[in-house]
C-alpha cells in the first residue's frame, strides 16, 4: 500500500510541475506585452514599467521561472494586479464555496443516482429500469450552463421559490443553504445520469456472480444481498468516476457562478481572464488543478483500501 | 480486546451519515422583496483600490463619491452637463482663468476621531494627485493655497477650462483625511482609513460591498440607510437577478434595452445617465490603399450607419457625427457626408481604384462584429471586398501604435470606440499631431486642428468652445478617414419605487438616489 501511495503521489507531483510550466508559459503565448495586457490601453509608461518590475517581467524567462517556481513552493503565487492583496489569501476566502457547491452538487447527485442505478439493476428491462434511462440520457445531454438558466428563469425569476444570485448572508447557514440549491441541482443534474448508468452496469455484472447467487441461495433478504454484497462491489467503479467527476464538476462551477453570482474559484478565474489578472488565472488554476489531482489520489487510494486486488495486484 | 480504529464499513456509513446531514433540508425562505431602507444594487467587480491616485476607477468612484468629500458634482443644464459644488462647499467660484476659490461646509467631520475636514486636506489630497496614477487629471494643477482653516485656492499653472468638470467632478477629485493617510502609510487599497460622508463602507471580496448610514454624518440624509452593492461580473446576470426581484437597479445591454423599451413591465423604468461613448470606423491615411482621400470619401459614403444602429445595436444608441458626444459642448447635428452608394462608385472611379481589398479589424464581440458584417456588405455594393479581423483586446489596442511593433502599417480599416469624460477637450486630444502612432491611429497631421486644441483648452467662453469643437471635428470629417457611428448609452433598468442617479459617465452615485 505505502508503494502504491508513494507512486501515485510522484506521478502527482509530475502532472503539477506539467501545469506549472504550462500555466507559466501561456502568459508569453498571448499576443501583447504582458505588462500592457494586465494595466490597460491606456496606462501610462511608468505605470507599465513599475509593473513589470514588480512582477520580474524585466528578467530573463528562465529566472522568472525558477522564482515563480520557488515562491509556488512556499505558497506565494503573487500578487493581484490590481489590489496588491495576495493571490493565496484571495483563493483561499474562495475556494470554500466552490467546494461547498462541488459537495452538494455531487452529493445530491450520488443520494439519486446511486438509488436509481441499483432499482434499474434489479429490475432489468422494467418499466423503473426504462424510465431510469431516459432520464439518464436525458440529464446527460443537458449541459450544466443551460440548467442553469433554466432553473434560475423558473425557480427564481417566475417563481420566485429561491434566490437568485449570491451565496447567502455570512454566517447564517439556512441563507447560504438556500442560495446553494439552485446551482447544485444545475451541476449535479447530469451526475445523477452518469452515476444511474454506472451503478446499473456494475451491478449487472456483479449480480451475475457466484457469491450473490449463493446469498440468495442462503435465503439473505434481497436488500440485503442488493446493499450489503452486491453494491459494495459494484460501487469500486463509480469511486473512480466520482473522483474523475469531480475535475468536471470544478469546470461546470465556472458558469454556475458565473450565472448565480456566486463567489468561488470558478467565477475567480473567469474574472480575472477578464481582467486580464494573470497571477489570479494561474494561482487559481493551479489550485484548482491540485484539487483534483487530490480528490482522484483520493479516490485512488479509497479504491485500493475497499478492494484487497487492487493492492495485491501493486 | 475491541479494536477502535476505522473499518470500511464505518466509513461509508459515517460519510453517508455526513453527506445526509448536509443536504437536509435547512433552507429559509429568502427575502425577495425591496427592504425598507435598503437599495440592491450590483457592481461588476471588487473595489479593489479606493485610493483616488491608485484606483481603476468605476465602481471604486462610485464608492469614493458615498464616502469621501467632493467638492463638484455633475449637473444637467437643459439637454447639457455641467457642474455645481456639492454640499461640503458653501463656495467654490472660478476667480480667474487659474484660480479657483472654496470654502469648505462648517461642521464636517472625519471618522475615527480625526477631526474636521480642513483646507489643508483639500491640498494634501490634490497635490500628492500629481505624483499618482491619475496624475493626467491634474497637470494643469499647481498648488492650492491656504488662506484658513476652511478656506483656499486652487492654483492652476495655465488656463484649463475643463478642470472643474473633468477633475473635480470626477473621481479623483475626492478628498481625503491628511491625519488619516499619514496613519495608513499614505495609500490604502480596499478600506477607507477615514470617511466623510453619509456612507460607511463595509466589502466581502468576490461577494458584495455595504454601505450603512454614517453616523456622525450632519448632512442631507440620503433616501436609502443600506445600499447593498452584489458583485455580478455578467450584465446578463445582472439582468435576471433585477428580473427576480433582487436588485433596484442595473445597467443593461443593448439587446435588453431594446426589449424593455418595447416591452416595459409594470413598475420598471429606464433611466439614461449619458452617451459619453464614441465609436467609428477609422481609416490609415498612410497606407498605400487608402492614401488617395476619394478612396477614403467613397467608403465614407458607402456606410450605411442607420442598419449598422438597426441591426448591431437594436436601435438603441444615438447615431454619431463627430467624436463630440450628446450633452457636451461642440457636439454637431450633422455630418458632412450621407449615405449615399452612387457617389461613393463616381468617387472611386475617379480615383481608379478597383478590385480594392481592404482589412476591417475589430474587437471580437457581439456587436462590433455585427456592424463589421454589415460594413462589410455595404463595401462589397461598391466593389470593395473586406475582410473582417476580429481580435482580442492586447492585440487590438497595441496595433495602432508604434511603440508596440509594426502593426501600424499593415493597418486599412478598422472600428474603434473611445470613452470620455463630459467635457469636449478630453475627446480631442487623441487627434493632435503628437498622437500620430499613438491614439491618432489614422496618422493625419493639421496644424490648424493642433491650435485649435489649445484654444479650447484655454476658452472659458462656452459659445466659443462651441464653435471651436466643432470646427476640429469637421476637420477630422474631411480628411476622410473617419465613418462616425454612433454613441451608446449607459442605461439602467430600475424599479420605480427607487430614482436614479448617475454620472454622464454611469458611475452611480447612490447618496443622490430618491426612494418613492
Amino acid at each position: 500500500m505505502l508503494y502504491y501511495l508513494a507512486k501515485r503521489l510522484g506521478l502527482s507531483t509530475v502532472v503539477v510541475c506539467l501545469v506549472v510550466l504550462v500555466l507559466f508559459s501561456l502568459l508569453y503565448f498571448i499576443p501583447g506585452d504582458p505588462a500592457t495586457i494586465a494595466l490597460g490601453p491606456r496606462a501610462t509608461e511608468e505605470a507599465i514599467a513599475r509593473y513589470a518590475e514588480k512582477m520580474h517581467l524585466d528578467e530573463p524567462v528562465w529566472r522568472q521561472f525558477l522564482i515563480y517556481i520557488g515562491n509556488a513552493l512556499t505558497g506565494d503565487l503573487g500578487l493581484d494586479v490590481f489590489s496588491d492583496r495576495p493571490v493565496t489569501a484571495i483563493i483561499m476566502e474562495r475556494i470554500g464555496f466552490t467546494l461547498a457547491l462541488v459537495g452538494a452538487g455531487m452529493g445530491w447527485a450520488m443520494l439519486l443516482g446511486i438509488p436509481l442505478g441499483c432499482l434499474a439493476a434489479v429490475k432489468p428491462n422494467s418499466w423503473i429500469d426504462r424510465i431510469t434511462g431516459v432520464l439518464s440520457v436525458g440529464t446527460i445531454a443537458v449541459p450544466s450552463f443551460l440548467v442553469s438558466i433554466w432553473a434560475l428563469l423558473i425557480f427564481a425569476v417566475h417563481l420566485r421559490w429561491l434566490p437568485a444570485i449570491g451565496a447567502g448572508e455570512p454566517g447564517q447557514l439556512g441563507d447560504q443553504l438556500s442560495h446553494l440549491v439552485l446551482p447544485a441541482f444545475a451541476i449535479g443534474l447530469s451526475w445523477v445520469g452518469y452515476l444511474a448508468r454506472m451503478v446499473r452496469a456494475s451491478m449487472l455484472e456483479v449480480m451475475g456472480e457466484n457469491y450473490i447467487r449463493s446469498a440468495r441461495a442462503f435465503g439473505l433478504h434481497p436488500r440485503r444481498v442488493v446493499f450489503g454484497y452486491a453494491l459494495r462491489v459494484a460501487i469500486l467503479p463509480t469511486i473512480t468516476l466520482i473522483g474523475m467527476g469531480f475535475g468536471g464538476m470544478i469546470s461546470s462551477t465556472v458558469f454556475a457562478e458565473i450565472i448565480f453570482a456566486r463567489p468561488g474559484i470558478g467565477k475567480l478565474i473567469f474574472d480575472s481572464v477578464m481582467a486580464r489578472n494573470f497571477p489570479i488565472v494561474q494561482g487559481a488554476v493551479l489550485v484548482a488543478t491540485g484539487l483534483y489531482i487530490l480528490v482522484v489520489l483520493f479516490s485512488d487510494i479509497l479504491i485500493a483500501w475497499f478492494d484487497p486486488r487492487v493492492r495485491e495486484s501493486l | 480486546m475491541k479494536q477502535t480504529g476505522t473499518t470500511r464499513r464505518g466509513f461509508l456509513g459515517t460519510t453517508a451519515a455526513l453527506g445526509a446531514l448536509g443536504l437536509a433540508p435547512a433552507w429559509t425562505t429568502a427575502a425577495f422583496a425591496q427592504a425598507g431602507g435598503t437599495l440592491r444594487l450590483r457592481i461588476d467587480g471588487d473595489n479593489d483600490v479606493l485610493d483616488p491616485g491608485f484606483m481603476t476607477g468605476g465602481t471604486e468612484i462610485e464608492a469614493q463619491k458615498q464616502c469621501l468629500p467632493f467638492l463638484a458634482q455633475y449637473a444637467r443644464d437643459g439637454e447639457t452637463f455641467t457642474w455645481e459644488p456639492t454640499y461640503f462647499v458653501t463656495r467654490l467660484e472660478q476667480r480667474d482663468a487659474t484660480h479657483i476659490d472654496f470654502e469648505l461646509t462648517e461642521g464636517l467631520t472625519w471618522s475615527n476621531g480625526y477631526g474636521p475636514v480642513m483646507a489643508s486636506d483639500v491640498k494634501f489630497s490634490y497635490e500628492r494627485m500629481k505624483d499618482s496614477d491619475w496624475s493626467g487629471y491634474f497637470d494643469a494643477l499647481d498648488r492650492v493655497d491656504v488662506t484658513g482653516d476652511r478656506t483656499g485656492t486652487i492654483v492652476l499653472n495655465k488656463p484649463f477650462a475643463p478642470f472643474i468638470m473633468i477633475t473635480l467632478c470626477h473621481g479623483p477629485g475626492a478628498v481625503l483625511s491628511e491625519k488619516a493617510m499619514a496613519d495608513a502609510g499614505g495609500e490604502f487599497t480596499n478600506s477607507f482609513p477615514a470617511v466623510c460622508g453619509p456612507y460607511t463602507y463595509e466589502a466581502t471580496p468576490g461577494q458584495r460591498a455595504v454601505f450603512t448610514a454614517n453616523p456622525d454624518w450632519t448632512g442631507p440624509k440620503p433616501a436609502f440607510d443600506r445600499v447593498e452593492c452584489n458583485v455580478i461580473t455578467e450584465v446578463k446576470a445582472a439582468e435576471l437577478a433585477f428580473e427576480a426581484g433582487e436588485l433596484d437597479c442595473t445597467e443593461v445591454g443593448a439587446d435588453t434595452l431594446a426589449r424593455y423599451t418595447k416591452d416595459m413591465s409594470e413598475g420598471t423604468g429606464i433611466a439614461v445617465a449619458g452617451e459619453l461613448q464614441y465609436m467609428w470606423m477609422g481609416m490609415n491615411t498612410e497606407h498605400p490603399k487608402l492614401q488617395d482621400i476619394r478612396v477614403r470619401q467613397a467608403i465614407q459614403h458607402a456606410v450605411d450607419v442607420d442598419t449598422i444602429l438597426q441591426g448591431a445595436y437594436s436601435g438603441t444608441t444615438a447615431k454619431s457625427h463627430g467624436i463630440i458626444c450628446p450633452g457636451l459642448t461642440g457636439q454637431r447635428d450633422s455630418a458632412g457626408y450621407s449615405y449615399d452608394p452612387a457617389r461613393a462608385r463616381e468617387l472611386l472611379a475617379e480615383a481608379g481604384a478597383s478590385g480594392l481589398q481592404l482589412t476591417l479589424r475589430t474587437l471580437n464581440n457581439q456587436e462590433r462584429m455585427l456592424a463589421a458584417q454589415i460594413i462589410q456588405a455595404n463595401l462589397m455594393q461598391i466593389g470593395i471586398t473586406v475582410t473582417v479581423l476580429p481580435l482580442d483586446s492586447g492585440p487590438f489596442w497595441e496595433m495602432g501604435q508604434e511603440s508596440k511593433g509594426d502593426t501600424w502599417k499593415d493597418l486599412e480599416l478598422w472600428l474603434m470606440r473611445f470613452g470620455t469624460t463630459p467635457d469636449p477637450y478630453e475627446a480631442t486630444q487623441w487627434f493632435t499631431s503628437d498622437q500620430v502612432g499613438v491614439w491618432n491611429w489614422e496618422r493625419w497631421t493639421d496644424e490648424e486642428y493642433d491650435r485649435l486644441y489649445e484654444e479650447g483648452i484655454n476658452e472659458t467662453d462656452p459659445q466659443k468652445r462651441h464653435d471651436i469643437y466643432v470646427r476640429m471635428q469637421e476637420i477630422m470629417e474631411n480628411t476622410g478617414a473617419y465613418v462616425w457611428i454612433n454613441h451608446e448609452p449607459e442605461a439602467f433598468v430600475h424599479s420605480t419605487a427607487v430614482g436614479v442617479n448617475a454620472a454622464p459617465s454611469g458611475e452611480l452615485n447612490y447618496r443622490r438616489f430618491t426612494g418613492a
